[in-house]
């Protein structure tokens, strides 16, 4: 079972039990809240990571994109999501630009 | 709280079979929002797959399943809805599985127009044994059993539907899940055959030899070749052929449904009615 309930103030979570890092839910991001981690690990030596939480818009677009029941939204009533910002959409570019891995520091 | 799909699903066989990326994913997901939308109780639902990479959908979805035979979905299927006319029954299978071995079901579960719903997830190849060409994979794409490109003629299954007498028919694609969740919420509700192609992606047994390798890339593709049937429509005659219409293609809601037909039979054994004639589906105005 994942889990369900949101962890307290967390806009999106996700489980990495089930990720296989296909990148999808990445690509599909507006405000570049997702990137891929290296993980020894996994499969595809990738892992999902929220890297910006606090940029989430809640458009839950990586929710519907996953095919692996992997990552979740939490609800507008739960949260309050942020609204989409041109440093975000910029941080976006540059992650898919890196082939959706996170940014160095 | 997110969206409890957890609650439809046998999650001791998570996570799923399927390659990194798959569209059957996007699918089975959208599939879950429209059941728990439509409000239809698990145990009044049944799900028929045949055999393919679509034939896990049965073994993941936590409700009355069959996973039956090569090609034979819509037969088993058939059999499952006449016996119990109030449940609700859906069919999922591949491009090869429902347009070319098990053709001849699809065909006459159309003609029949009984109230089923068939799922075609149309990935252009068949996935699971490597790369064959299947009657939709595009011509002149690599398969493993044309190495040299593939000459075949392309299938369009939809077409095929609406020709034998389905009376719903759409298409819908995975990059678009918000849309493919109300086609396939329509087609349930619908009353008589339903036919959904979801067109979905391959980016392992089609696209890694076709130059595009990833999901992303194998999406951009797809995209590309689809269109809106509005839009669709606007077009000149001779560009129509390079784009698959997206959306409900035909609906028709005054067809007779086998089920209501059969209880006629029925009637007819018990002693409640007369010898059916050709009467009795006469156009009624």
């Amino acid at each position: 079972m994942s889990l369900m309930k949101a962890p307290e103030n967390t806009p999106v979570w996700t489980d990495e039990s089930r990720c296989k890092a296909c990148d999808l839910c990445v690509s599909v991001c507006p405000a570049g809240v997702l990137a891929m981690r290296y993980d020894a690990h996994s499969v595809l030596g990738a892992m999902i990571t929220v890297v910006h939480p606090e940029s989430c818009i809640g458009c839950q677009e990586c929710e519907l994109a996953c095919p692996d029941f992997a990552i979740f939204v939490a609800d507008r009533k739960e949260y309050k999501f942020a609204k989409l910002t041109d440093q975000a959409k910029e941080r976006q570019k540059k992650i898919i630009e890196n082939n959706y891995m996170m940014l160095e520091a | 709280m997110a969206f409890n799909y957890d609650e439809y699903l046998r999650t001791n066989k998570m996570p799923t079979l399927w390659c990194w990326g798959c569209g059957d994913g996007v699918i089975l997901k959208a599939f879950i929002r429209a059941i728990d939308k439509l409000g239809i109780d698990k145990n009044d639902l049944c799900v028929v797959s045949g055999i393919g990479c679509s034939g896990r959908f049965s073994s993941y979805i936590d409700a009355n399943t069959i996973h039956t035979t090569h090609g034979r979905t819509v037969a088993f299927a058939t059999g499952v809805k006449l016996a119990n006319p109030d449940k609700t029954v859906v069919c999922v299978a591949g491009d090869g599985d429902a347009l070319a071995i098990g053709g001849n079901h699809t065909i006459h579960g159309c003609r029949r127009n009984i109230d089923i719903t068939l799922i075609l997830i149309n990935n252009f190849i068949y996935g699971l044994t490597n790369s064959q060409t299947s009657p939709t994979t595009p011509r002149g794409f690599w398969t493993v059993s044309q190495k040299v490109g593939n000459i075949d003629p392309t299938f369009d299954g939809c077409k095929l539907a609406e020709a034998a007498g389905a009376s719903f028919v759409a298409r819908e694609k995975v990059s678009e899940p918000k849309k493919l969740e109300k086609v396939i919420r329509e087609a349930i509700a619908h009353k008589g055959f339903s036919f959904v192609e979801a067109v979905s992606n391959c980016h392992i047994n089609l696209g890694r030899k076709n130059k595009m390798g990833t999901a992303m890339e194998n999406l951009d593709w797809i995209d590309s070749i689809t269109m809106p049937k509005k839009k669709w429509d606007a077009l000149p005659d001779e560009e129509k052929a390079n784009y698959l219409p997206t959306g409900i293609l035909k609906q028709d809601k005054d067809a007779l449904e086998y089920c209501e037909a059969y209880q006629m039979v029925k009637d007819a054994h018990q002693g409640k009615r007369g010898k059916i004639t050709p009467e009795d589906f006469k156009k009624k105005d």
